[in-house]
């Protein structure tokens, strides 16, 4: 059996990485005394994986991790118990539990919610005012990070929705194993397109992770 | 500097906007923002006891350290007070907070270091005497205790560096010297006592000197000889006793340990969970300082140890249990400990790390059979090349000793192998340096004498050199350090002589063992100097990249001290040491008689095998191997 948690990464700790994060998700598994499954060989690691690395510096409401169990556990049970050995800034909010065979997440993973907090008022108002603009042109340049150089590409395929209200921006954008678009090649663009040349300061916040269900609808990827 | 009070909502949470405006622009932002596991965050208002517990450097080397978990977890127990860690921040983060105005908060409730009643320094080694300076000026407390108002909290210290306190008088406003589970919750009290009853400063620092094991400086006068000597040092009121009294915790198996450590997030030096077995070690190494300071030996037993590595366990969910104390071969149930420990957290796939020196044919085998040791390297600590010189420093190791352990090591898998030394003890000459490189080159030998087939690939034998420094309450507290010529000359004689196949040399720079040396054997007008390089600009001393010999010297200049005084010249026997009020157990008197066995190349026997007379036998019921009859 495997448990699928949808869990939060807090703001206090959104300087944490994923690697550290996925330590302290094995140590909270150790410490809640759940029987989870182990890797063979000569350094055992708890058998936990995560449908998607966020980034340092970003927070988290429905990151999700998939535990792989060594014997059958009550859902509710395993969100009690790992409630009590997690720190509160890593607390989790629903349990799935899925046959072994069940897909791994990150395939299925098509998309991401994010939440852009402006940190300054007076950008705010711009930023958002120019989404309509920008999201009616026929292309939207953004420099994508590579390995090895900065590239430009088109990020309008990549932007399933933006909106904004007050200091907030929404969007759905897409994130799958083979591309993605980044919340700083969209916040690029945006300041691109108000003509914003300072750096703009911004917390994100990755809101949901997203499948696609048989009928082509995105949804809560823990649901597929 | 302008004051944070509390309670004022408005300035704090825009106290805490500049303070994740500064994170984003720091490397290692995590060392900042605290929220880990198992850490304590009490309500401020309804705790009227405050305690910012301050660890003189960064946050991976603070949280490493066992002395903090158990003074963090035993002054949050007492529902009165309530303790918060303060770190030393690096300089990118310095940068930001004087540009964002910050002073230095918190890691729990991210409170200013001033909003606190107590502000706790440990005093783990003395390159961190700059960052003490760094950390309450940063924290809005004024640097020197003669500054401090009735409003400023009380800055007191402990640790092995407190036993001599004379360099930190003007800064620190009480000392704790000797254990510190003993005495802390009696400190709190007191501080606790001026707060509700609204007592002065003043008289807050009497009532301190009062208990036994604190020393409060400022009650002290010190008069100097014309060459620069102390004539005495001489308590200035009633309340101050002439000499100040180590605590001693006598067992340890009542005495507060914590059954959960703070996890950090990110990885720290020793990211693992340290069970203390015992504390104290009877070998009597002469250099060794810890081995005085921390007598007599006290063993945690092995159901207690057991029980703490049962509850640790499941409250840290950590992969390593390390057992701590100062020589933990000679706990005296170890393999019985270690069998225990393997029995009950193999099934819980927890590595137990083991102190390499004493690994007996029978646990090889149970280690084997387990797969619970991973082949790194194994260390080795000689200390010196020749016989001589090791009976000198009256370390009980022979050559072998250490050749038979080595062979084992290298037949049992491993290929690596660290030697440590140190130059620059007393009556060191050349043939003990060249001792050094003879040792490596039988160490080499073990290996290739391993047939090919059963050896591992890969020989690897590490040879590190530290520069000794004399250290105050050792038989050697009397010895000059070598001048820093002498040091890099002998240091390139060791290059040369050990340059040899399969052995990688690596040697500490003799400038910082220098002013350490100055420091540990300093008195208070090194105050002035710290405080002079502080100003110069000098933090962080610990720390190559940040380590400005220089400005040091500068300081010492401008302060018309010489360091040499301190570090290179060698004291007579009547010579009143700075620390000699300061009572460690250990009587000046012993240390003197094992000094001149020293000049003699004469050894002293383990305590185990009979008592020493080392001055702990006065103390009755203290030590577990004190004659009352002995010396």
């Amino acid at each position: 059996m495997r448990m699928l948690a949808v869990f939060e990464k807090g703001e206090r700790i959104r300087h944490i990485g994923h690697l550290d994060i996925q330590r302290s998700v094995q140590r909270g598994l150790r410490r809640s005394g759940l029987p989870v499954a182990y890797s063979n060989g000569f350094n055992p690691h708890i058998l936990v994986t995560f449908a998607s690395a966020l980034s340092t510096g970003a927070c988290g409401k429905r990151e999700i991790m998939d535990v792989t169990m060594a014997e059958d556990v009550n859902e509710e049970e395993f969100l009690r118990k790992m409630n009590r050995a997690m720190p509160p800034e890593m607390q989790l909010s629903k349990t799935r539990a899925v046959d072994r065979k069940h897909p791994s997440l990150p395939p299925l993973l098509r998309a991401a919610q994010y939440d852009l907090l402006i940190q300054e008022e007076r950008f705010a108002g711009k930023l958002i005012d120019v989404i309509p603009a920008m999201m009616a042109r026929e292309t939207i340049q953004a420099m994508r990070k590579t390995k090895t150089a900065l590239k430009e590409c088109d990020i309008k395929p990549l932007i399933y929705s933006l909106n904004g209200k007050d200091r907030h921006i929404y969007g759905t954008l897409v994130l799958t194993e083979r591309e993605s678009c980044k919340p700083g090649m969209l916040m690029e663009a945006l300041c691109r397109e108000a003509g914003i040349e300072e750096e703009v300061r911004v917390l994100i916040t990755r809101t949901g992770l997203l499948g696609e269900n048989e009928n082509g609808q995105l949804v809560p990827l823990e649901t597929l | 500097m302008e004051r944070y009070e509390t309670g004022e909502g408005q300035q704090r949470m825009e106290l805490n906007e500049r303070f994740e405006r500064a994170l984003e622009k720091v490397q290692k932002a995590p060392r900042y923002t605290g929220g880990e596991m198992n850490t304590t965050v009490k309500d401020w208002d309804s705790c009227p006891l405050h305690f910012g517990f301050c660890f003189p450097d960064t946050y991976e080397i603070g949280m490493s350290h066992l002395g903090l978990k158990i003074l963090y977890g035993l002054i949050n127990r007492e529902s009165w007070s309530l303790c918060e860690r303060f770190f030393m921040p690096w300089t990118d983060m310095i940068t930001q907070m004087k540009e964002e105005n910050l002073p230095l908060l918190s890691m729990e409730s991210r409170h200013p270091l001033n909003a606190f009643d107590v502000v706790g320094f440990t005093l783990q080694y003395e390159m961190s005497y700059s960052n003490i300076l760094a950390m309450l000026e940063m924290g809005g407390v004024p640097s020197e205790g003669k500054e401090r108002g009735e409003n400023d909290p009380i800055v007191v210290a402990g640790g092995p560096c407190a036993f001599n306190p004379e360099p930190l008088a003007d800064f620190i406003d009480a000392f704790m010297i000797g254990d510190g589970e003993d005495v802390m919750t009696e400190l709190n009290r007191v501080i606790l006592d001026r707060k509700e009853k609204g007592l002065s400063r003043e008289q807050c620092l009497k009532n301190l000197a009062k208990l036994e094991g604190v020393y409060v400086p400022s009650l002290y006068r010190v008069t100097y000889h014309d060459d620069g000597t102390i004539a005495a040092v001489e308590p200035t009121c009633p309340e101050a006793p002439a000499t100040i009294r180590k605590r001693v915790v006598t067992d340890l198996n009542s005495t507060y340990y914590p059954e959960k450590f703070p996890v950090p997030y990110t990885e720290v030096v020793f990211d693992r969970i340290m069970l203390e077995i015992m504390r104290g070690c009877t070998r009597g190494c002469r250099f060794c300082q810890a081995g005085i300071l921390y007598r007599p030996v006290r063993e945690r037993s092995l159901e207690k140890l057991i029980e703490l590595a049962d509850k640790l366990q499941v409250s840290t969910g950590y992969e390593e249990i390390s057992l701590s104390s100062l020589s933990s071969g000679d706990y005296s149930c170890l393999p019985e400990l270690i069998r225990e420990l393997m029995k009950r957290m193999k099934e819980k796939r927890v590595s137990i790390s083991l102190p390499s020196l004493r690994i007996d044919s029978v646990l090889k085998e149970s280690l084997e059979e387990t797969q619970q040791v991973r082949k790194t390297s194994l260390t080795f600590a000689p200390e010196a090349g020749t016989q001589r010189m090791r009976d000198v420093i009256n370390k009980g190791v022979t050559e072998e000793d250490l050749l038979e352990k080595v062979r084992d090591a290298f037949e049992g898998g491993w290929s690596s192998v660290k030697l440590y030394f140190m130059s620059g003890l007393p009556t060191e000459t050349t043939e003990d340096l060249d001792g050094i490189a003879d040792l490596a080159r039988k160490v080499v030998a073990e290996y290739f004498n391993v047939p090919k087939a059963q050896r591992a690939r890969g020989l690897r034998v590490t040879v590190s050199t530290s520069v000794f420094v004399p250290k105050p309450f050792t038989p050697f507290q009397w010895a000059a350090q070598d001048t820093i010529e002498t040091v890099l000359a002998k240091q390139e004689h060791l290059k040369q002589v050990l340059n040899i196949k399969g052995v990688t040399f690596h040697w500490h720079e003799p400038y910082v063992s220098f002013l350490e040396a100055c420091f540990a054997r300093g008195d208070r007008r090194m105050g002035a100097v710290l405080k002079r390089a502080y100003e110069k600009g000098c933090i962080l001393d610990g720390w190559n990249e940040t380590f400005r010999f220089d400005t040091w010297m500068e300081a010492f200049r401008e302060c018309r001290l010489d360091p040499a005084f301190y570090a290179n010249r060698e004291r007579p026997k009547d010579e009143v040491m700075p620390w000699d009020h300061i009572d460690s157990g250990i009587t000046k008197q012993f240390l003197w008689h094992e000094k001149e066995k020293s000049d003699r190349t004469e050894t002293t026997k383990d305590c185990r095998k009979g008592c020493n007379g080392c001055g702990l036998q006065r103390w009755k019921g203290v030590c577990a191997y004190a004659n009352a009859g002995s010396i």
